[in-house]
């Protein structure tokens, strides 16, 4: 009897240690609340930034950048432009502190603990909304938000626009595009999906929900409402357009020039000759080059014939940007480095060192062909993704689609019911 | 003694244990040969590479710009080093008390054990890297200690296995010790510790692997500090798609190298892997 007392006491005890765990995580919260509080502060302190006489500040400024950033073969771009920050700053007595933490990885990294996460930091746009809950990152105001607004492109900017305000200092797009063979494929046959595969064998990361959304958009199905921020009109994958996308990507995958682009099987096959154009963005740009040497060409991704017309895929677009952290001690100093980092000047050296594309639109660009080619998706071939919190419920729905198609569970019959499901799906706040 | 039916049995039971050997030895032989391959990327359509190279070895250990293997390598070996010492001492302790010594909270304290040990350790990261900033272990080089704590401060939990097998031992020769006027201490070490050899050694192997195939935790503790990363984070960051293309048959070849420590470590400890037990006890 005494023994199952205690075991039952023993079991509550964990109950309630495990709550109080997760409670630990909830904690972070209230911070969000300083986030507006310091995002005027520096909205304030930004005009003593911009005074010649800086007031006299000793500060240590932690910066968190990816690896590729500091490295010294390429020119350690973060350390470079950190030091002619300071040296621009006579006043300021500043020491800095680097982390290694990648774009991708700053929501996990933040969030943990945005308390001892770094004063300035880059992340990829997506992550706003959770960064935000999280209490990791300040809303910019005054002259930072005007440079931000003077220097890039409207799209740019709403990529880092949230309920509006602005997050971030974008410094380089993140989108993707097409890399084909120019043996193979002419200029003019890049324009149309379907004439590329009467050519040459491509390959489509069909499997993949940021990849497989492009057909989809392109032929008007929205995220969103029109902008995409309209958070309760939700997502529109329903009816006859989604269906005839659908049916269109059972072809698609049955063709026989066709490969679904998974586990590296494209650049892979780039080298090899087996694939002649692939789907993919400005990281696998060497790789890309390494495989194609000379007969590498960019291009936006094509259109494709959908019920009797062309319509255009639409890439996802978002980008890479600088966040300020509300908790830093020295907001006047991080909002000005963060400003910094996303200036011109820095943007051209990230250019020059790592072949970092700019966003700010004063840096001409002309003669890089990745440069011309993303501009060109920003322009006609990209929707920006969605900056909400529900865009979490798109993912996994998409990309059972993908799977089902490449393994030829969605057929024709079926294809108006599983897109059907798949808007279910998504538009359902259970699935997460 | 020949028998054909049962020639005929064991024939077929050694085929099929050699076609289970040869499945669960194909991704391991798949992953040395990964390890030597000339082409880059991950995706390859052949088994067998198209050539053969050692540059992935080198360029694991001498490209130290974007991702420090060699210094992954040595703080991991640190902290498995440290933890296993101070984890093995901890569950050896504990097993020991446990089955030699009564005291009032011991049922108590085995129920306890059990159901916690129920629970996965990560469950409380969050909490345990918040305790860790608090006592100021989660900055600079206080983060190994801090790893060393984690893996270690709890290993006395795991005593279940180490205590079944001290159960074993004869209690009258712990006894006959007493007689001769040995302490607690002393029949620990002079006399449950030479008979209990297969024990330290698992012991000492499980204490060690555990925190250095261990990535929730590492991930955790270390974020940003690059300096302080173990193995399974550079393993881990080598199959982002930034770096995956130049360095999946790097990751072939770290991993690999990682199981060398586990591998050396066992072939040493395995020569002690013998009956301890024979002849202790007369009549």
């Amino acid at each position: 009897m005494k023994k199952k007392v205690l075991a039952m006491f023993l079991t509550g005890l964990m109950t309630v240690s495990a709550l109080a765990g997760c409670g630990s995580k909830e904690e972070t919260k209230p911070a969000a609340e300083g986030a507006t509080e310091s995002a005027s502060e520096e909205s304030a302190s930004e005009e003593s930034a911009q005074t010649p006489a800086d007031e006299k500040i000793t500060a240590t400024i932690t910066v968190w950048g990816p690896q590729e950033d500091q490295d010294d073969a390429n020119g350690n771009w973060l350390k470079t432009e950190c030091e002619a920050f300071a040296a621009e700053h006579a006043d300021w007595d500043l020491t800095f502190e680097y982390g290694v933490c990648s774009e991708g990885d700053a929501k996990t990294n933040v969030a943990t603990d945005p308390t001892a996460a770094a004063d300035v930091y880059m992340f990829a746009n997506d992550q706003i909304p959770d960064l935000l809950a999280a209490g990791g990152i300040a809303e910019l105001g005054g002259t930072a938000v005007e440079n931000i607004k003077a220097s890039n492109s409207e799209t740019m900017v709403n990529t880092v626009t949230y309920d509006g305000g602005v997050y971030g200092v974008p410094f380089t797009s993140n989108t993707w595009f097409m890399y084909y063979d120019k043996s193979v494929f002419t200029e003019d046959d890049v324009k149309s999906l379907d004439t590329m595969l009467e050519k040459g064998v491509v390959a489509f990361p069909l499997s993949n929900s940021w990849y497989i959304a492009s057909f989809y958009v392109g032929n008007g199905c929205t995220l969103f409402g029109a902008d995409g921020t309209d958070e309760a009109a939700g997502f529109d994958f329903s009816g006859d357009k989604a269906v005839a996308v659908t049916d269109y990507l059972v072809d698609l995958a049955a063709n026989p020039n066709f490969r679904n682009d998974a586990d590296g099987l494209g650049i892979a096959g780039l080298g090899d000759g087996s694939v002649s154009a692939i789907f993919s963005g400005s990281w696998d740009y060497d790789a890309v080059k390494e495989a194609l040497g000379d007969n590498m060409g960019i291009a936006a991704a094509p259109t494709f014939k959908v019920g009797g017309t062309d319509a255009q895929m639409k890439a996802f677009a978002g980008s890479k940007a600088i966040g300020v952290n509300p908790n830093s001690k020295n907001p006047q100093v991080a909002v000005a480095l963060a400003s910094y980092l996303g200036s011109a000047d820095a943007q051209k050296a990230h250019l020059e060192m790592r072949n970092i594309l700019p966003t700010d639109s004063s840096i001409d660009v002309a003669g890089n062909d990745l440069a011309t080619a993303v501009q060109d998706v920003l322009a006609k071939a990209s929707t920006v993704q969605p900056l909400v919190s529900t865009m979490g419920q798109y993912w996994t729905p998409a990309q059972s689609m993908g799977d089902e198609i490449v393994n030829g569970t969605v057929t024709h019959d079926n294809a108006a019911d599983k897109t059907e499901a798949m808007n279910t799906a998504m538009n359902s706040a259970s699935v997460e | 003694m020949r028998n054909p039916r049962k020639t005929i049995i064991n024939i077929l039971v050694h085929a099929f244990l050699a076609v289970l050997a040869f499945i669960w030895l194909l991704p391991i032989f798949w992953i040395i040969l990964t390890s030597f391959r000339k082409e880059k990327g991950s995706y390859v359509n052949s088994f067998f590479p198209k050539s053969y190279t050692f540059d992935n070895y080198i360029k694991l250990f001498t490209n130290r710009n974007v991702l420090n293997f060699p210094q992954m390598f040595a703080n991991t070996l640190i902290i498995a080093v440290c933890t296993c010492l101070i984890s093995t001492f901890f569950v050896l302790s504990v097993s020991y008390c446990m089955s030699r010594l009564r005291f009032r909270f011991r049922k108590t304290y085995m129920n306890m054990a059990m159901i916690l040990t129920l629970f996965p350790g990560f469950m409380s990261m969050i909490a345990v890297y918040y305790i860790l900033k608090a006592i100021g272990l989660s900055e600079g080089s206080m983060i190994r200690v801090a790893l060393i704590l984690i893996y270690s401060a709890g290993s006395g939990l795991g005593f279940y296995i180490a205590k079944g097998f001290f159960d074993t031992i004869p209690k009258s020769i712990d006894e006959a010790a007493i007689i001769d006027g040995a302490t607690r201490w002393q029949i620990f070490t002079k006399v449950t510790m030479p008979l209990s050899k297969p024990i330290i050694i698992y012991t000492v192997l499980t204490s060690f692997i555990g925190p250095w195939v261990d990535f929730i935790f590492a991930k955790v503790i270390c974020r940003a500090n690059s300096k302080y990363f173990t193995v399974a984070i550079g393993l881990w960051n080598m199959l982002q798609k930034e770096y995956i293309h130049d360095w999946y048959t790097c990751f072939a070849a770290g991993a690999v190298c990682v199981s060398i420590p586990i591998a050396v470590l066992f072939i040493f400890m395995q020569r002690y892997y013998v009956e301890g037990m024979a002849g202790a006890v007369k009549g």
